[in-house]
């Protein structure tokens, strides 16, 4: 039984998030600062002859072209090892290649001398290109090249066909396998380009200090990445850069990478001396980036028992006009793929093609709802046809426990170790009342009701026994107060998912200190190790082993100082560490004996007696990239008029291991389930053929789902799975990407089983459901 | 121009632009950080305010548009006791995540209980126009219409 793990409690931040107190990024000021604004180009394709900002200069504010800056590509988000990191990108462009890509910058004292300065600069332009808006168009023979010349690590490598990665992965002889298939389904499948909108639009501070030192305030998921690639761009000396972690209003991918305004700040900053603030307009916020566009052919062979032979997948990714990490997306597409079903053969042909469009970062689950979408249809579609219960067909087929998980990609492999998807789908089954569902073809009526399935994962981290092309390692510092108190300090964030609330249990868990004692220190890249990036839903897993790890040594060390105290206890493993309920603190004993010391008191005397601090720094490699399965049964209603759909009942099943915070389990479930809503039914961003977001990119025409959009609490049900993950603290894996991932796939098959169509690209809008009705003569 | 308003119970005057929009008033010159800057198109309730006792957007106001008026943020209704029970619902519901949206979710949900607007769960879902990306709604609907359905009895 444990003191704090699985209780729900009271996250440290709710207060200040209540009473508006805590400081975002746009919220801090520094004394004697310049607002920055960016000159952004209005054509998706051009050549710039010459930017003329002698009025802006007039006006008194600093001005930064790029001529001002470093001539060394970069790529934004550092996640690869350096032989396989793509770099395409500059702080500031002279060759635009969407509208929205930066062009000059300005830093003022008010935003408004700032906006002034920037409609001053005149831009003439050499040459300006028909855009390329899809990549298959882009890969045409004779096709403009977006990027002529790219930097793959070290070396320059010319681009072909505006292909900016690819990926080929065989196994077995998928041809044989086909051919010796009873049954064997093609589909394509194409998936909208989605906007994170996340709440909070993001900004950069950046402060000059005494000795040519930095000091960074940003939105990010990564305060050390963010270091290394302005110390990088720049040729400043890690040890002269400070990113310093603040809270972050919302993420789900939007910061994975440094965004671009970072550097320009810098920039600013630089060449000003000043402290530099840019804080993104909300339109300013979706042309910084949005999601990839997956293109998907999907093709898998059946034997008639339902087993799976063999499948062929092509992944055409369109990245827009930067890159910013395609190369491991077109890695762990595989990944999602291969560890849903075991498929025995296997052909992966990928390829990530720049078009003109804003580019593309990761947005929760990086490629796995896309896959499990596609999968789970396919799925379903083959459960019909060989007339398998589709509850069957998933168990009879899915890579399950003792067998090896590609955690992301091909270099990231795992094997399995728990596995709460027999459970999950048994316990789903019986609250939707799976066995009552009945076939489309006996539905009728202007309301139809329809249930769907689909099952997924998602990764606990990029860990694993190798190092592959991913890095990923974390750490923290842990150290104990004079008062018997913690200072717990990491680089790791939280994006609101509470996952630093599951770290401080955890070291409550080891240490019996109570959560509101242990402090959750103010970090920077300065006082941290190194952590790659708050993303792949390793926060808990991964960060959360380092802090138990932590924790473990700091009660190792405390034992040692309890047996100088008590002279008469031999081994100081003989003592043991709880919180205790009556002292509301954590108490040192020996069982069975009278041996009793509050942690306050050995924590005094160590101070007092000048024995010196208690501490612990643990930087942690994972050797594992546990999946966390989730099961999703989706009950909607389609208003066969209109084509609106509305969720009616909701069953979330996740295995996660260990639950750490079941509030922040169930809290991942809902808001994953929302986003699943939003990418299945309105979710995109739509170009004009000039290159423009359609109705000049306002964030009006961008609908998320509201309060509306979503079941009732009593309709929305989840359950998880008894399941312990032997490599995670305590047995706990991650959840934030999989509450989603398979979402998708379960809407989309209610929708086939309340109207009996299929849509295969997504968003699927009113109108494509009213079409398809009227088409199969089913409305007027 | 010269605007005088009450916020948060004080007496405010200012000299701002005739095109100064509320929220910057509140943010960078009285230094109202609460209020947060989420779209500055009245689309995600990020900015909530209270005038004259109703929830609006203050992106989507002028500040000489609050002269004579009363504007409350949530700093305004500490040690309400309504609004502490608010605030405690969702904290014991788990309502919070990132805490972006929240404070302009507190005062839309604070007004509406206060003009007796939630006679039911459902009643919640049309009246709370707040953008959340988090939190999927359903702890917020479950932490207002605990308060809500509690002040009714």
């Amino acid at each position: 039984m444990y003191s704090f793990i699985g209780k729900r409690s009271i996250r440290k931040d709710a207060l200040p998030k209540t009473s508006g107190t805590i400081k975002f990024v746009n919220d801090l000021e520094a004394p004697g600062m310049l607002i920055g604004r960016i000159l952004r180009s209005p054509y998706a394709f051009a050549d710039i002859r010459r930017i003329d900002a002698s009025e802006a200069e007039r006006l008194g504010v600093v001005v930064l072209t790029p001529d001002d800056i470093p001539q060394k590509p970069f790529n934004p988000r550092l996640v690869s090892i350096h032989e396989v990191t793509y770099k395409d990108t500059y702080v500031l462009t002279k060759k635009p290649r969407y509208v929205g890509d930066a062009i000059a910058a300005v830093a003022a004292p008010s935003e408004e001398l700032a906006q002034r300065a920037i409609e001053s600069i005149r831009i003439e332009y050499e040459r300006i290109y028909e855009p390329i808006l899809d990549p298959f168009k882009a890969m045409e023979p004779g096709a403009p090249l977006i990027h002529e010349r790219i930097m793959k690590g070290s070396e320059w490598v010319n681009v072909e066909r505006n292909m900016a990665a690819t990926l080929n992965y065989v196994e077995g002889d998928v041809d044989k396998a086909f051919r010796e298939s009873d049954i064997v389904i093609e589909r394509r499948f194409k998936t909208g380009k989605r906007y994170h909108m996340q709440l909070e639009p993001k900004s950069v501070l950046c402060i000059p200090e005494p000795g040519g030192k930095l000091t960074i305030y940003a939105t990010t998921q990564t305060i050390h990445n963010t270091r290394i690639l302005v110390s990088q761009i720049f040729d400043i000396p890690l040890s002269k850069v400070n990113v310093v972690k603040v809270p972050i209003g919302g993420s789900f991918g939007s910061s994975i990478q440094v965004n671009y305004l970072v550097p320009i700040a810098v920039a600013l900053c630089l060449k000003s001396g000043k402290p530099v603030k840019i804080s993104y307009t909300r339109e300013e916020d979706i042309l910084d980036h949005s999601n990839f566009v997956f293109h998907f052919r999907m093709k898998i062979g059946a034997r008639r028992d339902g087993v799976l032979m063999g499948a062929e997948f092509e992944n055409i990714l369109d990245v827009g006009a930067h890159q910013v990490q395609p190369y491991p997306l077109l890695g762990t597409s595989l990944g999602w793929f291969v560890s849903m079903y075991k498929w025995r053969n296997i052909r992966y042909i990928s390829k990530a093609v720049y078009t003109n469009k804003v580019p593309a970062c990761a947005l929760r689950g990086y490629g796995a709802p896309e896959v499990q979408w596609a999968v789970e249809t396919m799925m379903d579609e083959l459960a019909e046809e060989l007339k398998i219960d589709p509850i069957e067909l998933r168990l009879k087929n899915y890579v399950g426990r003792g067998e090896i998980f590609w955690g992301q990609g091909p270099t990231v492999k795992s094997v399995i170790k728990s596995d709460g998807v027999p459970e999950l789908l048994e316990k789903g089954r019986k609250l939707i009342g799976w066995e009552k569902r009945s076939h489309p073809s006996r539905k009728k009526g202007r309301y139809r009701r329809g249930i769907g399935l689909a099952r997924g994962f998602h990764t606990s981290g990029a860990g694993g026994p190798i190092s592959g092309e991913v890095i990923d390692y974390t750490g923290c510092i842990l150290k104990l107060n004079e008062d018997g108190t913690l200072d717990y300090i990491t680089a790791l964030q939280d994006h609101g998912g509470g996952t630093l609330d599951a770290h401080v249990k955890i070291i409550s868990e080891v240490l019996g200190v109570p959560p509101e004692l242990v402090n959750l220190a103010t970090a920077s890249t300065e006082n941290t190790p190194y952590d790659v990036c708050t993303h792949a839903s390793r926060g808990t897993y991964a960060g959360g082993e380092a802090a138990r790890r932590a924790a473990e040594i700091v009660r190792s060390k405390i034992f040692e100082y309890a047996a100088r105290i008590v002279g008469r206890v031999v081994n100081p493993e003989a003592f043991k560490i709880k919180y205790d309920e009556e002292l509301k603190q954590a108490i040192v004993y020996v069982e069975g004996t009278d041996i009793k010391i509050p942690l306050s008191e050995i924590a005094r005397i160590a101070w007092q007696k000048n024995w010196g601090t208690i501490g612990a720094f643990v930087s942690y490699r994972a050797t594992s990239a546990p999946p966390s399965f989730t099961v999703y049964f989706v009950e909607v209603e389609v208003d066969t008029w209109t084509g609106k759909v509305r969720p009616i009942r909701v069953i979330a099943g996740a295995d996660v291991g260990t639950l750490v915070n079941p509030d922040m389990v169930e809290g991942q479930l809902h808001g994953g389930f929302a986003m699943a809503w939003g990418m299945t039914f309105t979710e995109n961003t739509v170009y004009e053929e000039n290159g423009e977001l359609a109705g000049r990119g306002l964030i009006t025409d961008y609908k998320i789902p509201t309060i509306t959009d979503m079941p009732t609490p009593e309709d929305f049900i989840v359950i998880t799975a008894d399941t312990y993950e032997p490599t995670g603290p305590f047995g706990a894996k991650g959840l934030g990407e999989a509450a989603m991932n398979p979402a998708v796939g379960a809407i989309a098959n209610a929708i086939y089983n309340a109207i009996g169509v299929r849509f295969y690209e997504l968003p699927i809008t009113p109108d494509k459901i009213v079409k398809a009705l009227r088409e199969r003569g089913e409305i007027p | 121009m010269l605007v005088r308003f009450r916020l948060n119970g004080r007496d405010i005057e200012l000299d701002v632009p005739s095109n100064e929009t509320l929220i910057d008033t509140l943010r960078l010159r009285l230094k109202v950080k609460s209020v947060k800057r989420g779209c500055e198109r009245g689309e995600c309730g990020s900015c909530t305010i209270l005038l004259d006792g109703r929830p609006v957007t203050s992106c989507m106001l002028l500040t000489p548009q609050v002269n004579g008026r009363d504007v409350v943020t949530v700093e305004g209704l500490e040690g309400d006791p309504l609004f502490n029970q608010l605030v405690k619902s969702f904290i014991d519901n788990g309502a919070v995540q990132c805490g972006f949206c929240t404070p302009g979710i507190l005062l839309t949900a604070w007004a509406a209980i206060r003009e007796n607007r939630f006679r039911s769960m459902d009643d919640v879902a049309r009246y709370l126009g707040n953008l959340c990306r988090c939190t999927g709604y359903i702890k917020i609907a479950k932490a207002v219409w605990n308060v809500a359905s509690g002040v009714r009895k």
